[in-house]
């Protein structure tokens, strides 16, 4: 460890990091909010934290999994596999939340196979949650003969359209879910291990630290939510799509790389990965008021991920 | 608490079941054969010269990606009839063909905005419904644009998708009476218009009773993956006398395998789209021909609809847009900038 990090607690340091990330945000507000009239207005940024609402669900997962210093790059297609087996057994009858328990079981299966290989295999993550890519995305595929499926029942739909004290459900799904994360975290002793397996596997084995059950769990953890974001995503659309979740596990990756995760693991936040989400809706909803093409959006994205790994290099000393 | 909860799902499921209700007054959507329709040269005679828009009209359109000339094409069609009008338009596309999420960000973003009228041309069948059910619920009208089609939505312009296929189909059966076999480089499996244009050219061509459809594969909308389809079943039928690809970057993929075959002069390739190289080809002999769609003249119709149903007509669900066979033949007549010429010499279709 550098001197930088053993010279302040770790928590302090996190927190120090946090921060440094919503100043990243609000500077990113104000300049919008200068250009255009209509960003900082209630129904905005409502719309900012729905619009983020699904990249954060999948991005709490990847901090975790980050964290144990693996990355998950089968999110995407997990959540198309537990949606379109979820949308098929509402349409087929199955009552709501019995579909949704057996959505969620499929993706926290994914993680467990992903996990699984990673954690026993000794694969290497990267490679494992590749192949997983196109395996879940084909099994996706294969299932529904690459058409939709439309018809999901209204009460289903209800749950992901309906609001509470103004927020939209999965705002506060969300929400609800990154405290749980957060309290996993910092409060419980799987945390503590998701941070010395990431930080030094090895002393942590020497430890005692059951390494290869904090991987799987990281995983399964990480599958879990990329169904429940699936479902949340169906439950607005109306429809569950195979090819739905494409490239989101790159938004969630960037969201906790902003946030201050490190992909040598070890180090990462879920206050910093939510900032994450909302500073990348942010910018996309701004550069749409603004009527800037996708093109100079993907820039912006570009560059705040660089600017922030700068900022993280210069902060930590190395 | 808990009482608050159960009153906001309550309210929540209302809302939603409103909403399913007034979307279930239209059956499903296919913009192939849906009766409610008229063709894009009709409008003026059935609907009266085209409106003058109310003052500060401003028109919406979020499409798929500006990487592909055809969406970039169309918008400057939106912005010709626009800017003709009066009307300010605002165009915006996604990053790419696949970002689904991101596409659903920039509609909901622009509905806040307050449009007369809104363009849509979704990436997926369904990835726009919750942007679709929210401008209709603002009560701004939707206009789906090509090629997508939102099961739900109330308006739709675009082509027939099969009558595409059923052109080339009907350009073999009248330049080879003798018959012969034929392959198809199909789109992306399960997107409508890719089934649409494969079903019309095999359907048609086999209805005629002396060809055979040796092969039909899905090469993904990909040069790449269009090339390596049509090598492999060039090198299993050299006796092949024709291929149907479902867009010009695939067609242009399977030019050159049947170029490197050594097959040129008796292998025919039909491409799908009239993009700017697919003419090219065409002209240098390379490509038979494309089926064009007219991507700027779709657009001046889009917007003509949406400028339209702003001011309040009342028009049929679907608004067929032009397309015509492009061979060395004829391209001469289609190939032309001026945009009026170009709907003067569809209209006497």
């Amino acid at each position: 460890m550098s001197k930088a990090l053993t010279s302040l607690p770790l928590i302090s340091r996190i927190r120090f990091r946090d921060a440094g990330t919503l100043v990243g945000l609000i500077l990113i507000a104000i300049v919008f909010s200068f250009l255009s009239p209509s960003f900082l207005t209630l129904p905005n940024l409502v719309n900012i934290l729905q619009q983020s609402s699904i990249n954060a669900c999948i991005a709490l997962g990847m901090t975790l999994v980050i964290i144990s210093g693996g990355i998950d790059l089968s999110v995407g297609p997990v959540a198309a596999l537990s949606a379109t087996l979820g949308a098929a057994m509402m349409v087929a009858g199955v009552p709501v939340p019995l579909a949704v328990l057996g959505a969620i079981a499929t993706g926290v299966a994914c993680g467990f196979f992903n996990g699984a290989l990673i954690a026993w295999g000794g694969l290497q993550p990267f490679i494992v949650t590749l192949g997983g890519l196109s395996l879940y995305r084909a099994l996706a595929l294969i299932y529904t003969g690459g058409t939709p499926i439309f018809g999901l029942p209204g009460e289903f739909r209800a749950i992901a359209n309906g609001t509470l004290l103004g927020l939209p459900g999965p705002v506060i799904a969300v929400g609800v879910l990154a405290f749980v994360a957060w309290v996993i975290l910092t409060k419980t002793p799987l945390g503590e291990y998701l941070m010395a397996v990431g930080g030094n596997p090895e002393a942590a084995r020497v430890a005692g630290v059951p390494v290869t059950l904090t991987k799987l769990s990281a995983y399964m953890i990480s599958g879990g939510l990329a169904s429940i974001a699936s479902l949340i995503l169906i439950g607005r659309l109306g429809a569950a799509e195979p090819t739905l979740g494409n490239l989101w596990e790159l938004d969630a990756i960037a969201a906790s790389a902003i946030g201050g995760a490190s992909l040598m693991g070890g180090r990462g936040s879920i206050v910093g990965t939510l900032i994450g989400c909302v500073i990348l809706g942010a910018l996309r909803n701004g550069l749409t008021l603004l009527n800037v093409q996708a093109f100079y959006q993907l820039l912006a994205t570009g560059i705040i991920i660089i600017v922030a790994m700068l900022i993280d290099r210069a902060t930590s000393g190395k | 608490m808990q009482h608050f909860l159960k009153a906001a799902l309550a309210a929540g499921a209302l809302s939603v079941s409103i909403g399913m209700a007034h979307a279930q007054d239209l059956a499903p959507l296919n913009s192939d054969s849906e009766p409610d329709r008229i063709d894009w040269s009709q409008l003026d005679a059935t609907f009266g010269p085209m409106p003058a828009p109310a003052d500060g009209t401003k028109v919406g359109g979020v499409s798929k990606t500006l990487t592909n000339e055809y969406w970039r094409s169309l918008g400057e069609g939106y912005k010709s009839f626009a800017d003709a009008h009066g009307v300010d338009v605002v165009y915006q596309a996604a990053q790419s063909e696949g970002d689904q999420l991101g596409q659903l960000s920039i509609a909901e973003t622009l509905i806040s905005q307050g449009f007369n009228a809104l363009l849509f041309s979704p990436q997926t069948d369904a990835n726009l419904i919750p942007a679709l059910e929210k401008a209709t619920a603002a009560g701004v009208p939707v206009v789906n644009v090509n090629d997508a089609v939102i099961p739900t939505v109330a308006h739709y312009v675009g082509n027939v998708q099969k009558d595409n296929g059923m052109r080339v189909a009907q350009w073999f059966i009248d330049t080879h009476p003798e018959g012969g076999k034929v392959a198809v480089i199909e789109g992306q499996a399960g997107v409508f218009a890719a089934g649409q244009r494969t079903a019309g050219f095999t359907e048609t061509i086999l209805a005629a009773g002396n060809f055979d459809v040796v092969a039909s594969v899905p090469a993904d909308w990909s040069r790449e993956l269009a090339f390596n389809a049509a090598a492999t079943i060039l090198q299993q039928h050299p006796d092949l006398i024709g291929f149907y690809a479902n867009n010009d970057g695939m067609a242009l993929g399977v030019v050159e395998a049947v170029k490197s075959a050594g097959k040129a002069d008796q292998t025919a390739v039909f491409g799908t789209d009239g993009i700017s190289d697919a003419y090219a080809a065409v002209r240098a002999g390379d490509l038979t021909g494309t089926v064009d769609s007219f991507p700027v003249l779709t657009g001046e119709v889009a917007m003509e609809v949406a400028l339209r149903l702003a001011a309040g007509q009342d028009l049929p669900r679907v608004v067929a847009t032009p397309q015509a066979l492009i061979t060395k033949d004829n391209i001469e007549t289609y190939a032309t900038s001026d945009l009026s010429a170009l709907r003067a010499t569809l209209m006497a279709e």
